[in-house]
Formats: structure tokens, C-alpha cells, sequence
């Protein structure tokens, strides 16, 4: 049986956000582009499910508050893809409920808290130094190695001057805190509990570290440097998918859902285009993959990539750390003394610097936490477009430090622990919680990295770490999206400058792809 | 969880002895060892240039002993070497030796050494220096079996004009056919290479530790007519200057030794472009390869021939009085050729044979006073010995 092969620019494998975000800058400006996803629909972590009942609800991620504006505008898609900041509330079992927000901290009944003024001094501080570090963000990290390239200078210059601006005590405290830990940063202005367990929350996301790992005040400006408040988009997750897989038809981007690149072709030193698993080969002159580095090494061959690069990738770590579960409960859960603007926001479980640290102890020696760490939505409610059948709550859970490699391992039985854990956690906040669910999936990180192609199911595919960051994100001499073969590129979460659902890395990677002269 | 005491192996602290030591050491009278590679490596037996001119002259026997010797096997064995090495392996035949340099990423020379090919899935490689865990990162993902066999292996270097009638009186005339390059197992438990370091007729012999010493009482028994000397590293690196061979940590830093940016060499720097094959699909540093042969070599590892008759050790190499360009990496008297000799590392423009402008300073002591000379230098192209008995098939009967 012979065929004629499809012809494209480029090849993406996978559907996820960044995949279709690289896509979307290649085709509208004029290239054909062809998007290869393993799973039945687009979208990856950011999708819309529905349930047996008829509820929508997020699969995985379930906020958007890193989705970068630059890559909605640049793209058009700002009136598509509509953002509103919701609150944060930080649930505390003797009702002492905390709200943040960009207006200071308070008690969800109204009376101030004591630390406000210091909490917002630390929020717009880090939020600042994070601005600081905007101009690395936008563009391929520096090549430090030869350091010939205007842009890089200048990027690293205006970085530079960033700081300077901020003026010499602001610059010093800068340099002081930007590669230590969270818990000393924020125990330094507030006494421990709801308000510093908040704060601490939001530097550990998805990552295997504690409040008390290096590198957290990091992780903390990179998730504040585009929003320190929680956003959703309106319409829910799926919105974000939806609204980039019409942009993409209307460029006549093919998108091939349920089938899998089975290998990654090249001659001569070049990509050539890929095989599916059906058989059949799609030729392009590049292919950007989403995956990870080490899954996209092995889809072109180990043959092709040098002996150090090789085992820079074996060493990347990616263990994930959080779990999803999505309840459907059979009523609105009865959150004493929290109004509904509340619950049409975050809720947070973090009780204390120390709950989150003690929480990673556990993890780390690969045991269930007794308390893991919960950041709470409850879409119905968030979203008043979302379907949701009557009277039926949907209610989507991260649950933060649940270990990938779990010592006794994966299965029903823990999956089914897991769950009783968090409602047992709950119970504490929303009593009588626990009788209301009607349904419960939950989603360790090795059922996510077996649905989305995540490496170790991670939230960032590959650990945001300083040792894995800018010009050693995913690994040293591999930074600027480009990946050995040319023509081959990295656009997913693992490249710089991380993940989060921000469209970042894809839109840098097409963007290197199209400056580099791959495509004719 | 279990857990299990190890107890520590009681190791000896100092050089390990070879097995060949007992002999060696019984025909030691300097006393003049080195450490190779954590064993005993003589450096002179007894007289260096009674060792030299056997070389030349006789036959001679070097213990190989510390070479570091890994086995390579397997399906993807070629597929491994051909990743490693920047020549191409497909086309080293079974039965056959073939010299090769290996790269880092950035396409500086990390070692190089001799591949044996046993069969079509099976290989050697012997290198100087260790690789062990190098050669591991490079199979990984491979289907291949990597073991040193260092310890497992030993064997000796058979040099010199009558190293073939040395081999005839012990039985093994059935080698007279040996191509350079070809390896025989002429009988069960011995390998012979027709390899070596001496730029003239040579063999090596690889035995398990347990034949060491019938083969070493085997040879001096059939050599005592053809003169057969044992000998150290010192005479060996004298024959192997003139021969042109390069020395890793003598003549070039391996990449992985040096910790200062820019010590690393190309192969093209080190004159062995012809041995990076880039047809052969990719290999370990192949991309940046690619952009030095553009861009041309920075230095370059030269033969010079020096005036009058003291060894260059040591020493820089200007143009006119003021500019250096280079300095000496090997150098000695060449009592064969009875030329002044060297390897030199020149900045790449001064490296052609047709310049005239080369000087190279060369202090001398004289009895307690140091003197300066200043010699006229030429670099040349052609190997320093090229002795076509080295290379006659079948060998002659010295």
C-alpha cells in the first residue's frame, strides 16, 4: 500500500496548553502545522470534564492565574479568554477563616488581622522582585557559555537595570533572599499560622520541596509575577482549550486527537518528521514536542544526542508531587461561617509554615502526609456558566505533597486512602461533608503522568528548581528550546521558564523555531 | 528492611603489582618504577638506551599490563563504538585493530586508544587512561555488555626487528601472514595483535593473569638468540617520538583532566582529522566538530625538526626573538635518526612546513652553567621513522 505523506511546517506533538500555544504562533503566521495528541481530546492538564451527571468540572488544573497575558494578547485571544480574580481563603478549624487578597488580609467575618500591613509589605515586595526578573521570561534564557548575542545582553542587562531601579537596599534584599527558602522569608514578618501558612502555600505548588527547601522565594515570585491573586477563566478551564483549538481551525491547523507519535524521523542530522502509530508519517521540517526531555530523546533515538546531554536528561528530576481528586457531592458543603463570595473563590488548607514542612516530610520518604497541603474550588459555584446538575456541588481538590514514587505504591486501596484522608481533613472545616459525596475520582501524580504525558506526573514536568532553571532549564547547553537534532524543539513545561499553564514556554519555542530559519 | 554489614576488604596500600612483576622485578636493577593506572610500570630496567637500541635493533618486551582493557559486546556493540569514537567502526573488519580518539560534546579530546574487533558483536578497547564510566553513559539506552576487563587481561608488547623470529623459535610462526593491524588467536588463551607503539615490527600478546609467566619464560626462552630485552616506559617513549605517536597528558590534556576553559584539542588540532569521519551519522561531539573544521584549528600539534643536538624539553617557540607561538610537548635526540626531534604546539598559522621563521630557545645545563641556545625549527609532515620492515608482510627474518 503506498501513500502519498502528509506535508507540514511543523509537527507538535501533544495537545496540551503550550503545544497549542506553539501551534497557534506558527500557524497564524502562515505555516501549516499539524498537532499530534495521544489522548482523545486537546487541552491537557487544562481541560473541562464532564460527569455521569451531567457536571462540568476542571480534569486537573483548575485555576489559571499564570496564563500570560502577553501570550492572549499577542495571539488576540484576550477577548476569547476572559480572566477574574477570585479570593483566597485560608480555612481554619475554629472558624477563624483568613481572606487574602491584593487589599491586605482579613477575617472572612470582617475583623482585620494583626499582620496585614506585614503581609502586604511581603506580597508587593515579592511581586516587585519578580517583576525584576520579567525580562528573562519572555525570551530564551541567556547563553551564558559564549555571551556573543545582543539580545541576551540586553535581557540580561534590562534584568539588571530592573534591580538597580528598585534602588541599592531593595537590590541587596534581592540578592539576599532570591535562591533561599520561603519559611525564612515569611517567619521573618509574621508569626507562624493561617496567614504565613498561605503565603508558604503558594511556594510550594507542585514542587517537591518545602516551605524550608532553597530555591522557594523563587518558586514564590514565579508564580506572583504574573498574578499574586487566584484566576479563573470565565467559562471554566476548558474555555482556554476551546478558545485556542478555534483559533487554530481557523488557520486550518489539523489536530489529530487519539493517536501517538510513535517515532520522531530524521536524516542527515535533521528532523524529518514523525511516524504515528497507525503506520502512517507526517513529514515537516521541524517538530516541537511538548513532552518532557528525556521522553522526547528517546522518540528521535539516544543515537542522536551526545553522550553528556544524555546523562544531563537521565538526571532531571521530576518526581510529582500533587494529587487531584474531584468530588461530586450531592449538596453545597456547609463551610461554617463562610459566605458564598468566599466559596466562589480559593480555599486553602494550610494551616502553619510548619503543617506544609511536616506535610513534606512525609512525602519525601515517599509516605501518604496525614495532612497534605489543599487548595480547594468549587467550579459550580467559581463559574456560574458551568453546567452543574441540580442542586449537585462539584468540587475539585489539589492536594499538595503526595508523593509520585509512593512506598507502598499505587493503587486502588490508595487512591481510596487518599480520599479519606483529605475528607477527613475536611470534615474538620466542612462537617457533615463527607455524607454529601456522591462520587470521588482521585488522580495520583503516576495517573497523571499515565494521561497526560507529564514525567512523573509533575506539575512543572521537571522540577522548578534553581539547579533546573533559565540557561539549565531542562539542562545546561539544552536551554534555548532547540534539542539536538535540527529542527527538533522542546515546547513544553520542562523548557524555561516553566510550567503553571502559561503558554510561555510554547510561545518562546515557536518563536526560537521561527528565528532560527528551521522552516523556509 | 534488611540490613547488611559489608565488611571492608582489607586493601594494601601502594602500587599493585602486575602479573608479570615477578619476572620484572627479578631483571629490575634501578629500581625505577612508576605508577601506571595504580600498578607498578617500570620505567627503566637497567640501562635506558641499552632498552632503546634493542628496540631498534633487537626485539623487546614491554609490560602491557596496565592498559586499561574493556570488552564490548553485544547487538548495538558497533552502534556503541561508532557513538563513542569519531572514526567510523562499521568499517573496522573482525580480526582487525584500528586506532581512534573520542570526544566530549564540544568536540575535544577526551582519550584515545585501540579498538579490537573480535567479531561482529564484539569488541576491545584498550586505552591508557581510565573510561570505564565514560563508556557507560555512552551505552546507555544501548543493548550492549560493558566489563573491564583490566585486571582479567594482561599481556605484553613484543617490539623490535626480530620480534617476528622471536615469535617463529617459540612456536608461533603461524603469525608470519599477520597484516599490520590483523589479530590471531594462534592458540587457545592467546591473543596477538600486529600492533605497537614503536613505529617498527611489533606484536602484543594478551593472556589471563594465570599464563602470564609461561608466556613471559616462553619468550625469553625463544629470545635469547634474537636478543629480546626487557624494557621500561623511558626507551619505549623515545621510539614512540620517533615514531610520531602522541601521548595523552604529555602531548595533549584529555578534556576531562583539565579544569581550565579552552585546554581541550580537536582532533584537527591534534592532526588526526582524517581519523573524524562525519558521513557515519552522529557521534559524540559530531556537532561541534562540525563548526571547529569550519572555523579551522586554533593550535596545532606538529613534528619539528630542531638544529644541532640538544633536546628541546620544555622549551617555547618564537618567531624572530619576541613572538612566542607554541611550545615543545616531546623532545629528544633521535640516536636513529640521529636528528633533533619534537612535538610542538603552534598557533595554527605558524604550523606549515613551508614557514622559515621558526626559533626554539633551548637552556642547557653545562656542568653548572646554563646556557641559552637558539635553534632554528622546521616543522615537517612526514612521520620522523617511516621504516617499511615495520610493515612487510611476511616479516623478515632479522
Amino acid at each position: 500500500m503506498t501513500h502519498a505523506n502528509a506535508l507540514f511546517d511543523t509537527i507538535v506533538i501533544g495537545a496540551g496548553y503550550n503545544g497549542l500555544v506553539a501551534a497557534a504562533y506558527l500557524a497564524r503566521q502562515g505555516k501549516r502545522v499539524c498537532i499530534v495528541e495521544r489522548s482523545q481530546s486537546p487541552g491537557g492538564m487544562a481541560q473541562t470534564r464532564t460527569l455521569a451527571n451531567g457536571s462540568e468540572m476542571p480534569r486537573i488544573a483548575h485555576l489559571a492565574s499564570a496564563l500570560h497575558p502577553k501570550v492572549l494578547k499577542e495571539l488576540r485571544l484576550l477577548g476569547d479568554i476572559v480572566l477574574k480574580d477570585v479570593p483566597t481563603t485560608v480555612l481554619s478549624p475554629d472558624g477563624n477563616h483568613l481572606v487574602l487578597s491584593a487589599e491586605g488580609a482579613q477575617y472572612a467575618d470582617g475583623r482585620p488581622h494583626a499582620d496585614s500591613d506585614a503581609y502586604m509589605k511581603l506580597r508587593k515586595r515579592i511581586v516587585r522582585f519578580a517583576s525584576a526578573l520579567n525580562p528573562l521570561t519572555l525570551r530564551p534564557p541567556p547563553d551564558l557559555t559564549s555571551m556573543s548575542n545582543l539580545d541576551d545582553i540586553a535581557a540580561l542587562a534590562k534584568a539588571g537595570l530592573g534591580l538597580r531601579f528598585m534602588g541599592k537596599t531593595e537590590a541587596r534584599e534581592f540578592l539576599r533572599v532570591v535562591l533561599s527558602n520561603a519559611a525564612d522569608l515569611i517567619l521573618d514578618e509574621m508569626p507562624d499560622g493561617p496567614l504565613a501558612g498561605g503565603l508558604a502555600a503558594d511556594a510550594i505548588w507542585g514542587a517537591w520541596a518545602g516551605p524550608r527547601s532553597p530555591g522557594t522565594v523563587f518558586s514564590l515570585m514565579y508564580r506572583y509575577g504574573v498574578s499574586a491573586s487566584a484566576m479563573v477563566p470565565v467559562g471554566g478551564m476548558g474555555e482556554i482549550t476551546h478558545s485556542l483549538v478555534s483559533y487554530l481551525r481557523g488557520f486550518g491547523t489539523e489536530i489529530r486527537t487519539g493517536t501517538e507519535v510513535a517515532k520522531v524521523l530524521s536524516r542527515d542530522d535533521s528532523v524529518q518528521g514523525v511516524v504515528l502509530d497507525t503506520g502512517e508519517t507526517l513529514e515537516a521540517n521541524a517538530v516541537l514536542s511538548s513532552l518532557g526531555p528525556m521522553a522526547s530523546m528517546k522518540m528521535a533515538g539516544v543515537e542522536h544526542f551526545d553522550t553528556e546531554a544524555v546523562r544531563r536528561v537521565r538526571n532531571v528530576r521530576s518526581k510529582g508531587m500533587t494529587a487531584k481528586l474531584n468530588l461530586l457531592l450531592k449538596a453545597r458543603p456547609d463551610f461554617a461561617g463562610l459566605d458564598l463570595q468566599y466559596l466562589r473563590g480559593r480555599l486553602l488548607v494550610a494551616p502553619s509554615v510548619q503543617g506544609i514542612e511536616a506535610a513534606f516530610n512525609a512525602a519525601k520518604y515517599g509516605d501518604l502526609p496525614k495532612e497534605p497541603v489543599l487548595e480547594i474550588v468549587l467550579p459550580g459555584l467559581m463559574n456560574a456558566g458551568t453546567n452543574e446538575a441540580d442542586g449537585a456541588q462539584t468540587m475539585s481538590i489539589v492536594a499538595q505533597y503526595i508523593p509520585y514514587k509512593l512506598t507502598a505504591g499505587w493503587d486502588d486501596a490508595a487512591r481510596e486512602e487518599l480520599t479519606a484522608t483529605v475528607l477527613t481533613m475536611l470534615e474538620n472545616y466542612a462537617p457533615g461533608i463527607s455524607d454529601l459525596v456522591e462520587t470521588t475520582e482521585s488522580l495520583s501524580p503516576m495517573d497523571i503522568e499515565r494521561e497526560t504525558g507529564a514525567a512523573g506526573g509533575h506539575w512543572h514536568h521537571c522540577e522548578l528548581s534553581t539547579d533546573q532553571l533559565l540557561n539549565v532549564r531542562p539542562v545546561n547547553g539544552m536551554s534555548q528550546y532547540a534539542f539536538g537534532l535540527k529542527g527538533y524543539y522542546l515546547c513544553g513545561a520542562s523548557t524555561h521558564p516553566g510550567g503553571n499553564v502559561s503558554g510561555v514556554p510554547g510561545r518562546n519555542a515557536a518563536l526560537q523555531l521561527i528565528k532560527d530559519g528551521v522552516l523556509r | 528492611m534488611t540490613s547488611t554489614t559489608v565488611k571492608p576488604e582489607s586493601i594494601e596500600f601502594g602500587l599493585l603489582p602486575t602479573p608479570f612483576f615477578p619476572r620484572l622485578n627479578a631483571l629490575m636493577r634501578l629500581h625505577s618504577w612508576e605508577d601506571w593506572g595504580g600498578f607498578l610500570s617500570p620505567l627503566i630496567i637497567k640501562c635506558v638506551e641499552r632498552e632503546y637500541f634493542a628496540i631498534r635493533n633487537a626485539a623487546t618486551v614491554f609490560d602491557l599490563s596496565p592498559m586499561c582493557k574493556y570488552r564490548i559486546s553485544g547487538p548495538d556493540a558497533e552502534r556503541v563504538l561508532n557513538r563513542l569514537v569519531t572514526r567510523n567502526v562499521s568499517k573496522l573488519k573482525p580480526g582487525r585493530v584500528g586506532y581512534a580518539l573520542w570526544c566530549d560534546e564540544e568536540g575535544m579530546v577526551i582519550a584515545d586508544g585501540t579498538i579490537f574487533r573480535l567479531s561482529k558483536t564484539e569488541f576491545m578497547l584498550l586505552s591508557q587512561e581510565r573510561n570505564y564510566s565514560w563508556l557507560h553513559d555512552t551505552a546507555w539506552g544501548f543493548d550492549v555488555e560493558i566489563t573491564d576487563e583490566t585486571e582479567a587481561v594482561c599481556g605484553v608488547a613484543l617490539q623490535g626487528p626480530t620480534s617476528f623470529s622471536v615469535l617463529e623459535s617459540a612456536g608461533l610462526g603461524s603469525v608470519a601472514d599477520m597484516k599490520p593491524f590483523d589479530i590471531r588467536f594462534p592458540e587457545e588463551g592467546l591473543m596477538i595483535s600486529r600492533t605497537g607503539f614503536t613505529g617498527d615490527l611489533g606484536y602484543e600478546l594478551f593472556v589471563k593473569p594465570e599464563a602470564a609467566l609461561a608466556l613471559w619464560d616462553r619468550l625469553f626462552e625463544a629470545g635469547r638468540h634474537w636478543g629480546l630485552t626487557a624494557i621500561g616506559a623511558e626507551a619505549l617513549y623515545l621510539a614512540r617520538l620517533e615514531a610520531g605517536f602522541i601521548l595523552p597528558e604529555q602531548d595533549f590534556q584529555s578534556v576531562h583532566v583539565v579544569e581550565r576553559l579552552h585546554r581541550g584539542r580537536t582532533p584537527f588540532e591534534l592532526g588526526y582529522g582524517n581519523l573524524v569521519h562525519f558521513s557515519k551519522g552522529h557521534f559524540n561531539g559530531r556537532r561541534a566538530l562540525l563548526k571547529h573544521k569550519q572555523a579551522g584549528p586554533r593550535v596545532c600539534l606538529v613534528r619539528l625538526d630542531i638544529e644541532g643536538k640538544d633536546a628541546a624539553e620544555e622549551s617555547f617557540v618564537y618567531v624572530g626573538r619576541e613572538t612566542k607561538v607554541g611550545h615543545i610537548t616531546s623532545a629528544a635526540w633521535s640516536p636513529t635518526l640521529k636528528r633533533n626531534i619534537a612535538l610542538a604546539e603552534l598557533d595554527a598559522k605558524y604550523a606549515d612546513p613551508d614557514f622559515d621563521g621558526l626559533w626554539v630557545e633551548i637552556d642547557v645545563e653545562k656542568e653548572g652553567r646554563w646556557v641559552r641556545r637558539e635553534m632554528r625549527a622546521k616543522v615537517i609532515e612526514e612521520p620522523f621513522l617511516k621504516n617499511p620492515r615495520g610493515r612487510a608482510t611476511p616479516p623478515g627474518a632479522y
